[in-house]
């Protein structure tokens, strides 16, 4: 539905998006995290066709962004930053004229506004300013703006920046329900965000893409071995020397200086079943069996903060 | 044609939905308001004393109509910057543009929309005038026709500065910069043949035909000259030419 390829936007003497790639399926949402200044909205707004890219390709929905513009606009719908709203319209006024400029057609128009209104909970403020919304309303409005025409595509820049806890939970159970119908790119910096709604993560640095998987490929693959932490109640024994000798440990080490073990094993291997056994056939306790996971906060600061992760072309530095 | 209608709506909508276009219309009418009084209370004065030397009345059309809206000109020339500051620089700055820019519109249909959108309340802005002639034909017999072309004129010579004003916004993120640089520009473009006098045959010529006031004289007058109909209408259509490049490369800059 969505494909970059090769894509560089400088500003001047300045790379904000340097050779970057990606695709996105059919129904899909797409989690397009990195660090403040790393390249989100620029990527985004090539994408939407604000503005041209310098180097590289953009389709979206089957259209060029630089060769058909108008097409690819059509089927696609954008929530900037800031949400554009006119602060002396009515809200109702606002999404009636944003629905004649994206090409709904006359006679829906009005059915498609109630639709969207409905649906992004803010049919309660149609006849208020838009300048006198709260944070979290202008951010709904902005985000019905963008869902007018029923897109294919959805691109959502920071979509649950400003929102209170319960309004941001809101958010992205529509978001999650809009997937599907709907493509969805959404770029954030708040790492729980991905892993609750995106099927894939872009992880971009500077510029660059660092990783693209699956938030929970990202985390194991990153381990490079698969790791668990284990507690057991040994009474006394030594525990270590007994898992040592479980099919397909590599090494096991104390995990916190409390009885706690951590456990490395060849990857791909399940040790649970084995590691189990062990300890309960001598009478032991096991307290504790758990996959030890770098959080996405640990993935995401590893590949952003190291230079050479941040330099080499993604995969490689997954093993890292 | 129908995206254009919709951004002309808008533009509309945000100046009457806004104070603007009230304390726009308002002051205006207070101005010509003043100017309408003065002139005809010395044009009345003149005719009384043209009656009791013996000569024949005054034309109405000459020495009231004509002046009256040389001097009309004169506040469009204020009002009309702060009127078209807001169109682009605003976008600009609220992000506005951004919505305008990723929606299936072409740069052409924007600009459309905004030039009939300042060029409505303008049209506005004049229609308040209707009021005061209006009350000239109830107690006098002007020519109807040289107050018609007046309008036109004045309505192409407005339409000459909302071009102007729309690309000078369009160069700026600042409504500030923008009002002072089409006051500017359009203030130079009203006294530029001021100097004509002083340079050869040949600028003076060119001095002349360039200056905005020089096309407008003949409209009061009744004279329907196509000479100045094509200047108005280059100007008009080179204006928008040129905002349409001026959005086309901000989009190229980033």
């Amino acid at each position: 539905m969505i494909e970059v390829q090769h894509l560089s936007k400088r500003y001047g003497p300045v790379t904000a998006v340097n050779d970057v790639s990606f695709r996105v399926e059919k129904g899909e949402i797409l989690g397009f995290l990195g660090p403040n200044g790393a390249g989100k909205t620029s990527t985004m707004r090539v994408l939407t066709g604000y503005m041209p890219p310098t180097e590289g390709t953009a389709i979206v929905a089957g259209y060029d962004v630089l060769e058909q513009p108008l097409e690819a606009k059509r089927r696609t719908g954008y929530l900037p930053e800031t949400p554009p709203l006119y602060p002396d319209m009515r809200v109702r006024d606002y999404l009636t004229f944003v629905a004649k400029i994206k090409g709904v057609p006359r006679n829906q128009v009005k059915a498609r506004v109630d639709v969207t209104m409905e649906k992004t909970r803010v049919a309660d403020m149609a006849r208020r300013q838009c300048g006198a919304l709260s944070k979290g309303y202008r951010q709904r409005v902005g985000l019905a703006q963008a869902l007018l025409h029923d897109p294919d595509v959805l691109i959502l820049d920071e979509p649950t920046a400003g929102l209170d806890p319960k309004q941001i939970i809101e958010t992205r159970q529509l978001i999650k329900e809009l997937a599907g119908s709907h493509t969805i790119i959404l770029s954030t910096h708040i790492l729980p965000e991905v892993s609750q709604t995106c099927q894939r993560v872009v992880i971009i640095n500077k510029g660059r893409v660092v990783a693209v998987d699956t938030p929970d490929n990202l985390t194991a693959k990153l381990r490079g071995s698969e790791a668990m932490y284990v507690q057991v109640d040994a009474q006394g024994a030594d525990a270590t020397q007994v898992i040592q000798q479980v099919p397909g440990v590599m090494s096991v080490r104390s995990a916190d200086g409390q009885g706690g073990l951590e456990v490395a094993s060849e990857a791909g291997r399940d040790i649970r079943r084995g590691l189990a056994a062990a300890v309960v056939t001598r009478g032991w306790g096991l307290l504790e069996l758990r996959p030890m996971r770098m959080s996405l906060e640990e993935v995401f600061l590893q590949l952003t903060t190291d230079d050479t992760a941040a330099a080499a072309p993604a995969g490689e530095d997954l093993h890292a | 044609m129908r995206n254009v209608m919709a951004i002309a709506q808008k533009e509309i909508k945000a100046y009457f939905d806004s104070p603007i276009a009230y304390v726009f219309i308002g002051f205006f009418a207070l101005l010509f308001g003043y100017f309408f009084v003065a002139l005809l209370s010395a044009f009345t004065t003149q005719s009384m004393q043209m009656m009791m030397q013996g000569g024949g009345s005054m034309n109405v059309n000459q020495q009231l109509i004509s002046p009256l809206f040389l001097n009309t000109s004169v506040i469009i020339l204020f009002v009309l910057p702060s009127i078209t500051m807001r169109t682009y620089a605003e976008e600009k700055r609220s992000g506005t543009i951004e919505l305008l820019l990723t929606s299936p519109l072409t740069d052409v249909e924007i600009i459309l929309g905004k030039f009939f959108g300042a060029m409505t309340l303008y049209a506005a802005l004049l229609a308040v005038t209707l009021i005061h002639i209006g009350t000239l034909f109830i107690f006098g017999k002007p020519e109807i026709w040289p107050v018609v072309t007046s309008y036109l004129g004045l309505l192409l010579m407005g339409g000459c500065f909302v071009s102007l004003g729309l690309l000078i916004s369009s160069l700026t993120k600042n409504q500030i910069v923008a009002a002072m640089v089409t006051f500017a520009v359009f203030l130079l473009l009203w006294v530029i043949d001021w100097i004509s006098q002083f340079t050869g045959p040949t600028t003076q010529q060119v001095l002349m035909y360039v200056s905005i006031t020089q096309h407008l004289d003949d409209f009061t007058r009744g004279v329907l000259d196509t000479k100045h109909l094509v200047y108005y209408a280059s100007f008009i259509g080179f204006g928008l030419f040129l905002t349409t490049r001026s959005v086309d490369s901000e989009r190229w800059r980033g």
